[in-house]
């Protein structure tokens, strides 16, 4: 018999490692926003005392967010850049899951180290290689042109030049995001095939349901809570980044909202107007967030014990 | 259910409705919002004698028609002192921007190992060292945030007996008018802004366009994705201010600022312009053709990243000229977190030695140090830059009273600057 106190103990170490490193600098964030400004040296004076808020600096974002304004449009873009990189990693990720879960039996492991492989490498790497595969002369531009997707790209208006992939396309922006951010999709997504029990699927074949109705009303309801942990762990990062349209675009065309977050952090007289960009993205944030947990926490009352 | 068993789960209906709520209660966010205070003031900006704005700490805006002696906030170290040797000299500074072998050769001379970190930009810079969390014994920066480190007193004033090689400079920077009897700060390098480019790619004859070369970004429909403006505050507005013939480019004028703004988005359309800071890199490889740049960056692309020979005859910088084009120049101060005073002033005065600064110009750095032995004629006929690459060279003329520099700005005027940036940026 374990002392009661034990289990909840074990959770002790999580705990105060969420308060250190995140509730603390979230506030620190939060009080940035409703803060001031070092008059001399510009430097954020956070309020810490929630009595000393300065609304200011946060009514002013959220008025230049409403539409027409400036952080309206390039929150806007951020939104369709991560929604069609979520689409795409769905496309991609979802057969290579269903693969490794479902079908491949020997080479499993292998796939899986194949998987995670991409994590032996920083994520900035990963994005700098596109440069050289993507500039004149590169390998990936080379078989882009060879196979004829330039073309097709570009007589459907994906792209606007397809000898120039790294000269402010949307479309580079999204094939970057994707490529970066895939593995944190597919790993989820594999474990949560992995776990459907093959029954399932069995029972509702002997019922003479077809291969894709069995996938329909089984396997892919099955598999929601692996999509949308797959989901929610790519598309927050995918909220924030400015790395990556700054690496394979730096075209204001093409910016996204973490560029304007940046923008304002890196030095200036408005580090407020950073922060107060941070948590009202936090707050929309936690909407998203919000539903995944309520699809977990239904799916998890709908399992039978 | 067990009364500590809390239900969290709802119908879908249900979280729509509880949604709804939150949106609704979003609006009365504002509400709460109201009861705070509501202010948008990064500081106040006041005027000093004559009405002349004043900037950080109170110290009037430097202008070479308002030259400004600072007074010092302690007094400088004594002179006669030995300089301090063993453990670690650091210096702060942007990364590459100084000769390995030249901190080394310094480390080696005087019995320390040097250690350099480095910093993004130089405001962000200011802003780690107001921190605190750095302690550099020197660090570089740029005459327009002088006033503001001086104020904060982030460096120390300085004593010139240690610093002899000074007058090696242009007398011009000697007694810079932003730092009279230079209290603060030594000179590093100079350079100028530009548009770089490449002959085999833009035909146009920039330095002869007219009405004004810098017009050029707004005829780059042919240049689509290959064009390239510099990732700063000033320079991109200031820029835009230059296309319009506005030579004011320390003005606090929003409706010239906003105008400016609105020419800078006209070239999302034109030609889907870039934002960086890699031109040294981008234009002699190919990637981009027609680039806001500064004088030096075409010297280190010239001396670093050619990818054959024939490539340097087709890089070119157009230097607008006196008078006509941003001028600016990098500087040396000695941080008052410095452990090592003493070596610190010592280490200015080795950076301006004539070899010491001809070497990291031309062996590392690419950017010229405002020293009298280095002439463009010289550095031509010697064969250490090209005739193209002539006009990256600059000269103590380029530097006088009507030059054109982006000085210190008041609070208010670097908030509407960096809006205004941030504008352009957004794409929208």
């Amino acid at each position: 018999m374990y002392p009661r106190w034990l289990w909840p103990l074990s959770a002790l170490p999580g705990v105060v490692w969420l308060l250190v490193l995140f509730l603390l600098p979230f506030y620190a964030v939060v009080c940035v926003a409703f803060g001031s400004v070092d008059p001399i040296l510009l430097t954020a004076q956070p309020a810490w005392n929630p009595s000393q808020w300065n609304a200011g600096w946060v009514n002013h974002v959220l008025q230049l967010l409403a539409p027409g304004n400036i952080y309206w449009d390039v929150f806007i873009r951020t939104c369709e850049y991560v929604i069609l990189s979520l689409a795409g990693c769905i496309v991609v990720g979802y057969p290579v899951a269903y693969y490794i879960a479902r079908h491949a039996s020997r080479t499993k492991s292998l796939l899986l180290i194949l998987l995670v492989l991409p994590f032996w490498i920083s994520y900035l790497m990963r994005m700098l290689a596109w440069i050289n595969l993507l500039s004149p002369g590169g390998y990936g531009l080379r078989f882009l042109s060879d196979t004829g997707i330039s073309s097709l790209l570009y007589h459907a208006g994906v792209i606007s030049d397809p000898s120039n992939y790294l000269g402010g396309e949307s479309f580079t922006v999204i094939l970057a995001l994707i490529y970066g951010y895939i593995p944190y999709f597919i790993l989820p997504l594999y474990a949560s095939l992995d776990r459907i029990d093959r029954s399932h699927l069995e029972a509702a074949r002997d019922l003479g349901a077809s291969p894709f109705r069995a996938f329909w009303h089984v396997t892919l309801p099955l598999s929601k809570t692996g999509l949308l942990g797959g989901a929610v762990l790519i598309t927050l990062p995918m909220f924030g980044d400015y790395y990556t349209p700054n690496i394979v675009s730096g075209a204001p065309s093409t910016s996204m909202i973490g560029n304007q977050i940046d923008l304002y952090f890196h030095g200036g007289p408005q580090p407020t107007i950073g922060a107060a960009i941070t948590i009202l993205l936090s707050a929309f944030l936690m909407i998203l967030m919000g539903y995944y947990m309520w699809t977990i926490h239904r799916a998890s009352r709908e399992v039978p014990v | 259910m067990h009364p500590k068993e809390r239900r969290f789960g709802a119908t879908r209906r249900e979280f729509l409705a509880r949604s709804g709520g939150a949106a609704l209660s979003l609006s009365t966010i504002s509400g709460i919002l109201a009861a705070c205070s509501n202010s948008t003031t990064a500081g106040t900006a006041g005027t000093g004698a004559g009405g002349w704005p004043l900037g950080p700490g109170g110290i009037p805006l430097a202008r070479p028609s308002h030259p400004v002696k600072m007074k010092r906030w302690e007094a400088p170290i004594p002179s006669g002192m030995q300089p301090e040797t063993g453990g670690t000299f650091t210096i702060f500074n942007y990364p590459a921007y100084i000769d390995p072998a030249v901190i080394k050769a310094f480390g080696k001379k005087y019995g320390v190992t040097v250690k350099v970190t480095p910093f993004d930009d130089i405001t962000t810079g200011v802003t780690k060292l107001a921190s605190g969390t750095i302690s550099p014994d020197v660090t570089e920066m740029t005459p327009d945030l002088l006033s503001r480190v001086v104020a904060g007193k982030l460096v120390k004033p300085l004593n010139l007996d240690y610093i002899p090689n000074l007058k090696n400079v242009w007398s011009g920077f000697q007694s810079p008018y932003y730092d009279v009897e230079s209290r603060y700060g030594v000179p590093y390098t100079v350079y100028s802004t530009g548009i770089a480019y490449r002959t085999d790619q833009v035909k146009e004859d920039i330095p002869n366009l007219k009405p004004n070369p810098w017009d050029i970004f707004w005829h780059a429909q042919k240049y689509t994705g290959k064009t390239a403006l510099l990732s700063e505050v000033r320079e991109t507005i200031a820029m835009a201010l230059l296309h319009r013939g506005i030579t004011d480019l320390n003005t606090e004028k929003a409706s010239l600022v906003n105008r400016a703004v609105k020419d800078l988005q006209e070239l999302y359309s034109i030609c889907n312009v870039k934002v960086g800071d890699l031109q040294y890199e981008t234009i002699p490889e190919n990637k981009a053709w027609l680039n806001q740049a500064w004088s030096g960056d075409m010297m280190a692309g010239y001396f670093y990243y050619l990818p054959n020979k024939q490539t340097g005859k087709v890089l070119r910088f157009w230097n607008p000229g006196y008078g006509k084009g941003p001028i600016g120049n990098d500087m040396w101060c000695v941080c008052s977190t410095s452990k090592k005073p003493v070596l610190a002033h010592l280490f200015l005065n080795y950076m301006l030695d004539n070899g010491v600064g001809y070497k990291n110009f031309v062996d590392f750095n690419g950017y010229q140090p405002p020293l009298n032995e280095i002439q463009p004629e010289t550095l031509v006929s010697k064969g250490v830059i090209p005739q193209n690459l002539a006009s990256c060279v600059l000269t103590e003329s380029d530097f006088g009273p009507k030059a054109l520099q982006e000085m210190t700005l008041t609070t208010a005027g670097q908030s509407l600057w960096q809006d205004g940036y941030a504008t352009f940026q957004s794409g929208a």
